[in-house]
């Protein structure tokens, strides 16, 4: 069967568009969803990791899946030092974080801009492109959704089956217990924090060939990746963001391929709305409750 | 503060021997003297059209305050450094003595009080050595006529205005409107500038000019935008879309076909450049097929592209803004995107085609002022005096030079005036100037406070060099004109909009 170019096409947009959102979002998720930091250097923090990729591979010469993860590191490294001198301070203080974040983003913002000048050469993107009729895909987002689908399996496995997994959401749902059960919170707090720094640096590099590479560039992700994490919800961070960043590609990829990019922003904004609304907690908590109910009915 | 008849009219005519000299000390020898009776004589004998002019001589004392409001941080900075830069490297030059050429067009009387008088333009030696370019850029033996042309920055006899020197306010904008708002009523009331030059974004513009207009202050604004403000205050030196669209698109539908796909950035400068496109493709044969605005924030275009490769245009206009936007290329080219593209803001300002990789801009189209690759002996003068002063800078841009060429105007029509009193100084701007600015020659045009321009189309190829294949050496900014606008005779402080006209109506 021959499959429709226009169909083909929006598969391939309704992909991208998720992809991006659950990239923007990646940090995040782990930052806010699962250590409820309110972090507005989110975006200053995949800037960072931008900047370090094109670094390593225009001036170091790195090849770019390298430079990558150099960003990882290197911005988790960053965000080591941040969690031990500065947010540590302000766990449990949520509007506390917001502000300390806040200045944080005006600082390294303003401060790549004074030492590295306006723009940075870009990297160029890896891949061509394959066309179906009169459609063409860039291979490069192709092999983002895949590297996409690999991190949530990465992310899955790494809280579901591992130590510091099992720690991390001990951790996190009730800190003084953990502690009194020998868990190291304060080491758990600090590699949460470096491992979300880390994966906003990643994302960061990933997206870099697509973006212009200045200083600001990150405030571009902050409202695609506070929208998702917030409509994901905190009850299982990973499969909401999951979650919402497929249903809000899925409807604005129709919404704006048939009225334009503006109208499908405004979509995505009222679905965004109205999911909070409907689900007070995000939709990962409403999958919980559904599965929780099913598991339920079925003992009884 | 003006206007004290005091007998001690040198003080602002302490012309100063060595134009190099930067410490202009107001004590005054007598040749310096002399030199500057001779200055005034020549005022007095300027021709009766500028007899309204005031050559009251007054004494001001201390500097020339020109205030400049640009973003030096937050998200515009990308843009307002370079403007920043420029308003430097003229004041500098100004202090240092050094003006461009130019004066009151048409009369060769009126030209000696700004120093020189204007020459005709003219196109290679008599008609033997006449060169031509063909459209790549290099010479050859018929295409577009080509003339190479001499530095026009000149000696201006004096140190600074009128024997004062020049102190430039440059306060940070911050990228934000309130900001804006608040360093505008500061220069104006407190540190009295003799005249403001600000603004990038329309919004910002538009935050501020109430203000200018509440205190009557002299303000030019650079920067290139859609058009439309009549505004008794105000001087605009930015190419407007009668001076960029038009030429553009009637070219690009020449070249390459009829079926125009524009996607513009959602905002004043992007609907009213579509709007401009929409009103003017069918009087040239164009076809406007699709039509996308995108909201300033939108930094993915994979649906855009998909929307663009569903309508099959034989071109795109592309009017797309600030960094996030400028993400669009490399994506377009990822995709496979590969129609030719017009513009008039990529390139000359975000200097699009040295950040990105080739081929992202392949078969870019541009319609500027000015842009930093132009082949001609003044601008390469230029860009060679701004990076002496600035070797780290990336780029000079449109706006830039915009700015630049504005201080040098002002202090042009300061000299016309004789004096900083900014009514005074608006007539002088309203006397019909003329520069010589490293884009070519630029005429202030009286009735509407608007600059005609000296438009190139640019182009950049696979490997990204830049070549020029098309240019028109003067465009007046004719649609405020055909509006009825008329400054001169009718004061007004508004901003008029395509739909006042009924060109553009259905």
């Amino acid at each position: 069967m021959e499959l429709d170019p226009l169909a083909l096409s929006l598969i391939y947009q309704f992909g991208t568009n998720a992809a991006f959102l659950f990239l923007a979002a990646l940090g995040l998720i782990v930052i806010l969803g699962m250590m409820n930091i309110i972090n507005l250097a989110h975006g200053e923090l995949m800037m960072m990791g931008a900047y370090v990729a094109t670094i390593a591979h225009n001036q170091a010469g790195l090849p770019f899946p390298l430079a990558v993860v150099v960003s990882f590191f290197s911005v988790a490294l960053f965000g080591t030092v941040l969690e031990l001198l500065i947010v540590r301070r302000f766990y449990g203080r949520e509007l506390g974080a917001l502000v300390v974040t806040w200045g944080l983003s005006l600082v390294l913002g303003q401060g790549t801009f004074l030492v590295f000048g306006p723009f940075m050469p870009a990297i160029k993107i890896p891949g061509g492109s394959y066309s179906y009729g009169s459609f063409s895909f860039s291979e490069y987002w192709l092999v983002l959704i895949g590297i996409s689908i690999a991190l949530v399996i990465g992310l899955y496995w790494l809280y579901r089956y591992t130590k510091y997994g099992l720690q991390a959401r001990a951790t996190m749902q009730n800190a003084e217990m953990a502690k009194a059960l020998g868990v190291p919170t304060s080491r758990v707090y600090t590699l949460t924090f470096s491992l979300g720094a880390g994966l906003a640096g990643l994302s960061g590099a990933l997206l870099a060939p697509t973006s212009t590479i200045a200083p600001f560039m990150g405030q571009q992700f902050v409202a695609p990746a506070f929208i998702t994490v917030v409509v994901g919800g905190a009850a299982n961070v990973i499969s909401g963001a999951v979650g919402s960043s497929v249903l809000l590609s899925a409807i604005k990829t129709p919404i704006g391929m048939a009225f334009g990019a503006f109208l499908g922003t405004v979509a995505l904004l009222v679905a965004a709305l109205i999911i909070i609304r409907i689900m007070p907690n995000g939709i990962s908590a409403t999958i919980q409750k559904l599965m929780d109910r099913r598991r339920a009915a079925s003992i009884s | 503060m003006k206007k004290e008849n005091t007998p001690d009219q040198t003080d602002t005519n302490n012309v100063v021997e060595d134009a190099l000299d930067e410490n202009a000390d107001l004590t005054f020898t007598r040749r310096t003297f002399l030199k500057g009776s001779v200055a005034v004589s020549a005022g007095i004998a300027a021709p009766a059209y500028l007899a309204g002019i005031s050559k009251s001589f007054a004494a001001a004392s201390g500097p020339v305050k020109i205030g400049h409001i640009e973003d030096l941080s937050g998200n515009l900075a990308v843009y307002g450094v370079q403007k920043d830069h420029a308003a430097q490297l003229a004041v500098k030059e100004i202090n240092k003595g050094k003006t461009l050429k130019g004066g009151p067009a048409g009369s060769g009387g009126v030209g000696s009080l700004s120093n020189y008088a204007v020459n005709p333009p003219v196109m290679g030696n008599g008609d033997k050595d006449l060169k031509f370019v063909n459209d790549g850029g290099d010479l050859s033996g018929s295409g577009m006529a080509f003339v190479e042309d001499e530095d026009v920055l000149i000696d201006s006899g004096e140190s600074g205005i009128l024997g004062r020197e020049v102190e430039l306010l440059h306060p940070d904008g911050q990228s934000s409107n309130n900001i804006w708002q608040q360093l505008t009523r500061k220069l104006i009331q407190e540190d009295k500038v003799d005249c403001l030059v600000a603004g990038f974004t329309s919004a910002e513009r538009e935050a501020i000019r109430p203000i200018v207009d509440q205190f009557k202050q002299l303000y030019i604004y650079t920067n290139q935008y859609e058009g439309g403000v009549a505004d008794s205050n105000t001087f605009c030196t930015g190419a407007i879309c009668e001076q960029q669209v038009i030429p553009v698109v009637d070219y690009m539908i020449q070249r390459f076909g009829p079926r125009v796909y524009t996607i513009a950035a959602d905002y004043n400068f992007g609907q009213l450049t579509a709007a401009w496109t929409r009103a003017f493709a069918p009087v040239v044969g164009g076809e406007i097929i699709g039509e996308e605005f995108v909201p300033l924030s939108v930094s993915d275009f994979t649906t855009s592209i998909a929307k663009i490769q569903a309508a099959k245009p034989d071109w795109v206009f592309t009017l797309l803004v600030g960094s996030n936007q400028s993400n669009y290329y490399p994506q377009a080219a990822a995709t496979g995107l590969e129609y030719p593209m017009a513009s008039t803001v990529n390139m000359a300002q975000g200097y699009e085609h040295r950040r990105f990789k080739a081929p992202s801009l392949d078969r870019m189209y541009n319609c500027v002022n000015y842009i930093e690759e132009i082949p001609t002996n003044r601008n390469r003068a230029f860009v060679k005096r701004w990076y002496e002063m600035f070797p780290d800078d990336p780029y000079i841009g449109q706006m830039a030079q915009n700015t630049y060429f504005s201080i040098h105007m002002y202090a042009k029509a300061v000299r016309i005036a004789g004096t900083t009193d900014q009514e005074e100084v608006k007539r002088a701007f309203e006397s019909g100037l003329h520069l010589e600015a490293p884009e070519g020659t630029v005429f202030m045009e009286p009735s509407t406070h608007h600059c005609s321009h000296y438009i190139r189309l640019a182009t950049a190829d696979a490997d990204h060099n830049v070549s020029f294949v098309r240019e028109w050496p003067s465009i007046q900014p004719w649609w405020l004109q055909r509006l009825g606008v008329n400054l001169v005779r009718h004061k007004e402080y508004k901003q008029y909009i395509p739909d006042e006209d009924p060109f553009f109506k259905g």
